[in-house]
């Protein structure tokens, strides 16, 4: 039996009943990774060498009936835009090519204090900006279902490391859809959880009002149990709420919104079918399911990308090369910062950087940021509104199937569409995960996304459960297992 | 044409509080740099500002003093400007929403009140500090070092409307800021330390315009003598530029302290467009009502206020306006003396006088534990009864002040009681006559100014005990015999 194809229940179980000792998984994982990374580069470091150890003290704890924790021994890659001490946190950039962090972020001290075990940094979009993990100053990464299709991004390392079980789940951060996009590209679950429920303290900012962690795995279950390890208010990030849950009804006495405006022109016909399948099967169930109008949500992308590269802007600001990271010299201070900056970074970063920074300039501020700020607030208010009719919301979580790698890199309009229906929920700060529910005819992984109201992710996962148990999705990358 | 100067003054105060303004790190007064550091307050990738409770407390204690209206829903902005020293290239400061409006500061100058109108009172974040070598400026720099240990120090800025006219107004109004400071206990105060930093916007335009003349903006301010140079010299060339005929251009002038001179930094073209916007990272400052009373709790009595009281006790404004300027010590002795005095001007004098003037001249900072709030009433008490002679209660205090005694003791022991019995003192004055018979007779032929050698001899012989008004009075009498 192959356990990196089970679920963190599953191994745990074994783990316990002594059935299979984590140095094994381990091993298995390592194995996994050593046949796929040179096609697919999912990780730009592997930490092998230095976890045997901690396997092997995981190992122990088992055999001891010590262990407590569903995580001792598990595997988990994390996003390289994510601090884990003493280890390098690139970002996938030139700039930090060389860094590394003296502390860990609050998630990996958390994961850490419950044994989990690190596989490695995982690559990524530079900065995580992008939707293909094409734009890594390390080389892209590929999808694990066909290396020439992207794996999705900006969290594409993470998601191709699950996908081809180098890793039994990872860690992916999302702003506009960077978790969702690559784990539907990938046949995976991919949660966003409610805007401050996981710390983003020592996850390096993108645009902090958009930023959130959340787990890149192979059932909702896992991503449950991820979820709830990493969750927390946190001291050290003042964005981060009580995760006082709310408790919706999961069973067929909720009531499912499907959303008007993402299934509609832009969402190719396969996108549209796993939604229709899905409403079907809950349908058959008893669930009341009825469409919903949220005409602000075509103005997404828009609002989107005004407040991202204007939060970036700032954000990015601090690598200079003065205290860390790339330095390039130059014959003044500022000329040192500027070639530092001129070289450390790639295009789509100063593409961004660029768009946020005349957006926030005098004299264009109130037409572009402002209104883009009124804008994100009257979205948060139709979903309120939304949210008074229906529990969850479904709609489909790419307007596609992944694209061929190199297909988008010369147009970033249509890149960026492929973000469509997952940056709603960033913008309004709302639950949402990526469910996969079918193949399309390219034999690529598809999937839908069900968003529900702040707070309530805990209700979101027990109800994306029933899904996943009733559309019964299977597959699996081949060749690399 | 007679011209008009204004002025408008920007006053940064470093709070003292125990750690820094978005991290935990302890704010420290030491030449050795970079000991109080961490990834937030240098900006590492992935850290985050959490606000301190106690700085805004302060910030919202000097707003209430200053009569502001304060703003229930603060806001903390980013300020972006690239500077080396700024670790994440931009400060969060406070924009459209500070956390006091519209205040107003009462100020002396020698006998007259005038107020200070406040527009704004807000929250910033210090940066590092830059020492340049191979030249002052950055522009020139050979090497520029950097010390973060001030970076993220929290401070309050103080803008004023542009209401000075004079250097001396602007003197008299930083007086009064730095000493309201340190009774509200929220700064050390220390010009020297750079507790207080203020830079000036000035500007001249005919008397009775409306319109103000073209503003510069003066920095480098270290003292205040250096600001009411930095006054003077600028108003001075503007008027001369004016009456030339040579345009004021809008730009950032630096003071020279050793030319004396201000000079061109950087002019309006390259002044910094700051891109403000609301930073994603810290939720609104929430000043709320209960908030609020609680910090009035911690009101002091006001500098105004104990002017107030002084004057009660019969202080001119300026005495009044001297003693609240001064050490807490002093203004308590000189409350204590005044009760059992009830002399105010006694009191003022000995204290802010000879007490001051004898403890600098002798080098002691402090009071010695033995000097009792009675040793003062006592010496004045003295010479307002004649018993002991102004130069001798100079004496006394001189010996209080390095020798556990008390002034009475002194006094005795060392033959200070003046001779009060005019009999007596008769007595002694014909023993000097006949003894001095030419004296009397030159005295006699009109060489007045011989009654005081005279009054010296009678003093020598009686080891100055002999009150010399009584002295002189019965001896002229006698030569009038």
């Amino acid at each position: 039996m192959d356990a990196s194809h089970l679920s963190i229940r599953e191994i745990n179980s074994l783990f316990t009943k002594k059935e299979l000792k984590p140095s094994e998984l381990y091993s298995k994982v390592f194995e996994n990774a050593a046949n796929s990374e040179a096609a697919l580069h999912a990780h730009l470091t592997l930490f092998e060498e230095e976890n045997i150890k901690k396997a092997a003290e995981s190992d122990k704890r088992f055999s001891n009936d010590e262990s407590a924790s569903l995580l001792d021994g598990i595997p988990i890659a994390i996003k390289d835009n994510i601090n884990i001490k003493n280890y390098k946190t690139t970002c996938s950039s030139k700039m930090l090519s060389n860094y590394t962090s003296p502390y860990d972020a609050t998630v990996i001290e958390k994961l850490k204090e419950q044994n989990a075990l690190f596989t490695g940094k995982t690559n990524l979009d530079e900065f995580a900006m992008g939707s293909s993990t094409e734009n890594s100053a390390f080389g892209l990464t590929k999808n694990p279902w066909n290396t020439d299709y992207v794996p999705g991004g900006s969290s594409g390392g993470s998601s191709a490391s699950v996908g081809a079980r180098s890793s039994i789940a990872a860690l992916g951060s999302d702003t506009g859809g960077s978790i969702r996009q690559p784990a539907s590209f990938c046949g995976l679950v991919g949660f966003k959880p409610t805007y401050g429920t996981v710390s983003r303290f020592g996850l390096v900012a993108f645009a902090s009002s958009l930023d959130q962690i959340g787990p890149i795995t192979k059932t909702v279950d896992d991503a449950r149990i991820i979820f709830s390890s990493i969750s927390g208010e946190d001291s050290r990030d003042a964005t981060s709420v009580i995760n006082n849950q709310l408790d919706l009804p999961s069973d067929n006495t909720a009531t499912i919104g499907v959303i008007k405006e993402l299934m509609e022109d832009g969402i190719s016909d396969e996108a549209k079918n796993e939604v229709n399948k899905v409403i079907e099967i809950l349908k058959s169930k008893g669930y009341k399911v009825k469409e919903i109008s949220i005409p602000i949500i075509k103005l997404s992308i828009s609002i989107y990308y005004l407040i991202a590269p204007a939060e970036c802007s700032a954000n990015l600001a601090r690598f200079d090369g003065v205290r860390y990271g790339l330095r390039v010299d130059g014959n003044t201070s500022y000329e040192m910062m500027e070639n530092t900056r001129a070289e450390g970074f790639g295009s789509e970063v100063k593409r961004r950087i660029l768009l946020g920074t005349y957006a926030l300039s005098a004299g264009y501020y109130d037409e572009y940021y402002g209104k883009a700020l009124q804008a994100r607030k009257e979205m948060i208010d139709e979903f309120a509104k939304s949210f008074k009719d229906v529990d969850y919301l479904i709609s489909p979580t790419t307007p596609t199937q992944a694209f061929k790698s190199g297909e988008k890199t010369n147009n970033p309009l249509e890149m960026y569409m492929s973000d469509l229906c997952t940056i709603p929920a960033n913008l309004a700060g709302l639950p949402a995960i990526s469910i996969p529910t079918g193949l399309s005819k390219d034999e690529l992984p598809l999937g839908v996304q069900v968003m529900s109201r702040p707070l309530s992710d805990n209700s979101l996962l027990d109800f994306s459960e029933i899904i996943e148990n009733e559309v019964q999705f299977d597959g699996q990358p081949k060749g690399w297992l | 044409m007679s011209l008009k100067p204004t002025i408008g003054i920007e006053t940064h105060i470093e709070l003292n509080t125990n750690t820094k303004m978005f991290c935990r790190c302890a704010v420290v007064d030491t030449d050795e740099p970079n000991i109080s550091l961490c990834p937030t307050c240098i900006g590492l990738p992935g850290a985050l500002p959490v606000p301190n409770k106690k700085a805004i407390e302060f910030i919202t204690l000097l707003a209430l003093s200053t009569g502001c209206e304060i703003t229930s829903k603060g806001m903390f902005h980013r300020k972006n400007y690239f500077y080396p020293d700024l670790p994440k290239n931009y400060q969060i400061s406070q924009f459209d929403l500070p956390v006091g409006l519209n205040g107003e500061l009462e100020i002396v100058i020698d006998e007259n009140k005038d107020y200070i109108q406040i527009e704004r009172v807000h929250m910033e974040e210090d940066t590092g500090k830059s020492s340049h070598s191979g030249s002052g400026r950055i522009e020139s720099a050979t090497s520029t070092a950097l010390d973060f240990n001030r970076s993220g120090v929290p401070l309050v800025e103080i803008v004023t409307k542009p209401v000075i006219s004079s250097s001396k107004q602007a003197v008299a109004y930083i007086e009064e800021l730095r000493q309201l400071s340190i009774d509200l206990n929220i700064s050390e105060g220390r010009l020297e330390k750079g507790n207080l930093r203020f830079d000036a916007n000035i500007s001249v335009a005919p008397e009775g315009s409306t319109e103000l003349g073209t503003k510069v903006e003066i920095k480098n301010m270290n003292s205040l003598r250096s600001l009411e140079r930095a006054i003077d010299y600028e108003i001075q060339r503007q008027t001369k530029a004016f009456e030339e005929g040579v345009e004021i251009v809008q730009e950032t002038r630096h003071w020279d302290e050793n030319k004396e001179m201000t000079s061109t930094m950087r002019s309006k073209e390259g002044s910094a467009d700051y891109r403000y916007f609301s930073d994603p990272d810290l939720p609104d400052m929430l000043l709320s009502e209960d908030f609020i009373a609680e910090v009035e709790t911690l009101m002091p009595l006001l500098p105004k206020a104990q002017r107030e009281e002084l004057m009660t006790t019969g202080l001119s404004l300026s005495q009044s306006n001297i003693l609240s300027k001064s050490d807490e010590w002093i203004k308590k002795l000189y409350v204590k003396v005044f009760d059992q005095t009830k002399d105010s001007v006694a009191s003022y004098n000995w204290i802010t006088g000879e007490l001051q003037g004898q403890m600098r001249k002798a080098n002691i900072e402090v009071l010695p534990e033995w000097f009792n709030d009675g040793y003062l009433p006592e010496i004045i008490e003295l010479i307002k009864s004649d018993k002991i002679s102004f130069t001798s209660a100079k004496i006394i205090l001189t010996e209080i002040l390095t020798t556990d005694t008390t002034p009475s003791k002194v006094a005795e022991e060392n033959n200070l009681y003046q001779e009060n019995d005019s009999e007596k003192i008769s007595e002694m004055i014909n023993q000097i006559i006949q003894e001095n018979q030419d004296i009397v007779d030159r005295i006699k032929s009109g060489e007045d100014k011989l009654v005081g050698f005279l009054v010296g001899q009678l003093m020598k012989q009686s080891n100055g005990s002999v009150n010399p008004g009584m002295a002189k009075e019965l001896l002229l009498k006698e030569l009038e015999d």
